[in-house]
């Protein structure tokens, strides 16, 4: 009798179903797994993530940027900075990559329900938020008010843009854009994303936040949110590492004793704070 | 005590040797390092403690985990299974450092498949160590030179001459046993030599000691001196931190088969904690060789239960600018001292 050895970081094979630009050199890769009883068992929380392989090239994690409510296959965006995404952004339909996945944990929507929600989304930070957006949009009357922040270095770089006039269009949703350098024709704020959110100001009443972006904005984003109130216990963010493995064996990820692969992506912000190493 | 004479044991291994892969300590140029034999007189008797461990053969430093094969489809295919293999002559520092690995691949869930059947393909036959040599300090971190854990057999040098040369031999697994079944031994009354252990060295602090010394300058002292050559890394038996990438194993017109490689990675370099668009948490040389010592010393006990270090040394003899974790082990108990007499003052 031989024993079965479960290898997890063998991917499954999946093809792209669909490419489409999100934004300046940010693509969104859309991909069902081949295996049927994979795709079944293929079930994630908004703010999960997943490692999508370009064959021969490598692995990297992306945030799941659909949710399984909405959508049938698996979406990604695809941010071109390195040698994976750059294999990513060649595909085409038809084309095969591997994913390993869901993995880490999701945000707790079920804990939000009846809360006012506002979220902080920060470029390509804007991926795994959008999941968290359509969740509260489908069950609109589980939550209060929802809060959109929505930024990026310039409009270019603005991501799910056909999406904002139904963001805008749910009621008690209110959607408050802005770039750090605006272009001709931008009709929304210029600034930083913690200047928007000072000045409009959203209680802290009843309220969660939900951030993500780049360390320094999660960072500037929490000192705004403590002057308008919010405890670091209402604050919820999603960080960032390149997990080689997103199963806690790697070590890549390790913030203190913590992995951000399996204790996070997402981590309520006050057990952010207590953590030995900073995570910016 | 099942004993076995010199010529008993070269017997049984060369028997091994041919039914199996027998790796053991091998002089490579100078170099003592796990190698197969297809006899005991390649093996390196005599040898004390090897310049790299046998971790090489239960997680070697780069192994194809998958293989991903393009042609008219693209299939993705389990490495094969590993040889079965013995590894004899194993210090048992090491092998608690494999059980350190262990804890993390095998015990945390999910478990590592491809681990586990290298681990599962592996008998490690032990041999105690007679002392502690210099640099050692396997006694600080809970080790002993003729420890047991994590061995399938051990092996003690029995001393005197009424011995002549001769091992005791302590059976510790079903697969040791199962190993060991039909060889000729004798059965003498013995007992077994005690290891001569080194006096007066630090004792280590808990983690909650670790903890409070995190900010010291003193980190910032140590961390001035570090090169990141990762030498100290890729000479532990403990450290299991790896990165995977692809390579081109064939390629012929419309067909390509890559292997997904596992690579020993090390977190003391500065890409390792980089992440997409160039922000890094770690930033210095400071912060990288501090993480490596929490890890051992804080993180991975309090995440996985074992330490992170069996206090084989390697990294002591290895470091170019004289890097000891035995000296950090007693710097940090001095600033928890300091620490606390501070508060009580």
């Amino acid at each position: 009798m031989s024993k079965v050895y479960t290898n997890p970081m063998k991917p499954e094979l999946a093809t792209v179903r669909g490419v489409r630009d999100l934004a300046t050199g940010i693509k969104l890769l859309q991909v069902t797994l081949d295996d049927a009883a994979a795709m079944t068992r293929f079930v994630y929380e908004p703010g999960q993530f997943a490692e999508v392989s370009a064959f021969g090239v490598g692995e990297s994690p992306f945030g799941i940027a659909s949710t399984t409510a909405r959508s049938e296959v698996i979406e990604f965006a695809v941010n071109r900075v390195g040698t994976v995404t750059q294999a990513l952004h060649r595909l085409d339909v038809g084309d095969k990559v591997g994913v390993r996945g869901p993995l880490g944990n999701g945000f707790p929507l079920d804990e939000f329900k009846g809360r006012n929600v506002v979220v902080l989304g920060g470029g390509i930070g804007g991926a795994p938020l959008r999941p968290v957006i359509q969740s509260i949009l489908d069950n609109r009357g589980d939550y209060g008010k929802l809060s959109i922040f929505w930024s990026a270095r310039n409009p270019d770089l603005m991501v799910f843009t056909d999406e904002y006039e139904e963001w805008r269009q749910s009621p008690d949703t209110e959607l408050h854009l802005t770039v750090d350098n605006a272009t001709p024709g931008w009709e929304h704020s210029e600034g930083l994303i913690t200047t928007l959110v000072e000045g409009v100001a959203p209680s802290a009443d009843s309220a969660v936040t939900i951030t993500c972006g780049p360390p320094i904005m999660i960072k500037f984003a929490m000192l705004s949110l403590q002057k308008l109130g919010f405890a670091s216990a209402q604050n919820w963010v999603t960080l960032e590492a390149k997990m080689k493995c997103g199963i806690g064996k790697c070590g890549r990820c390790n913030l203190g004793d913590q992995f951000i692969c399996l204790d996070g992506p997402v981590f309520r912000f006050d057990r952010v704070e207590q953590l030995l190493e900073s995570f910016v | 005590m099942r004993v076995l004479t010199q010529s008993q044991l070269n017997e049984w291994l060369d028997d091994l040797a041919t039914r199996l892969r027998l790796v053991a300590p091998v002089d490579v140029q100078g170099r003592l390092l796990y190698r197969p034999v297809r006899d005991h007189e390649a093996i390196a008797w005599g040898y004390e403690r090897s310049d790299m461990s046998p971790k090489t053969w239960t997680f070697p430093a780069t192994e194809a985990i998958v293989t991903i094969e393009q042609g008219s489809e693209t299939q993705i295919n389990d490495a094969p299974p590993p040889d079965p293999t013995v590894i004899f002559g194993v210090r048992p520092c090491d092998a608690r450092a494999a059980l350190a690995i262990d804890a993390l691949f095998l015990e945390k869930e999910p478990r590592d498949g491809r681990y586990a059947e290298l681990r599962d393909a592996t008998t490690l036959i032990g041999l105690a160590c007679p002392e502690m040599w210099d640099s050692c300090f396997c006694t600080v971190v809970g080790g002993l030179p003729n420890g047991t854990d994590g061995l399938d057999m051990l092996l003690t040098e029995l001393e005197g001459r009424e011995h002549g040369q001769s091992y005791a031999v302590q059976v510790l697994s079903a697969k040791g046993e199962r190993l060991l079944a039909g060889v000729t031994v004798q059965d003498r009354d013995v007992a077994l030599p005690e290891p001569k252990l080194t006096e007066g060295l630090p004792t280590l602090s808990p983690s909650s000691e670790w903890k409070a010394a995190f900010d010291d300058v003193y980190w910032q002292r140590l961390g001035d001196r570090c090169l990141a050559c990762r030498a100290c890394t890729f000479v532990c038996p403990t450290c299991r931190c790896f990165d995977v990438r692809d390579e081109v194993a064939s390629r012929r017109p419309g067909h390509t088969v890559f292997e997904r490689l596992r690579a020993w990675d090390a977190c003391t370099s500065a890409p390792y904690r980089r992440i997409a668009g160039g922000h890094n948490p770690r930033p210095t040389p400071q912060s990288r060789l501090r993480n490596r010592f929490y890890c051992k010393f804080m993180y991975y006990p309090d995440d996985f239960g074992p330490l992170g270090c069996v206090g084989c040394g390697r990294c002591i003899d290895t470091c170019p600018v004289s890097i000891d974790i035995l000296e950090v082990i007693s710097d940090v108990a001095r600033l928890a001292a300091r620490e606390s007499a501070e508060v009580r003052a």
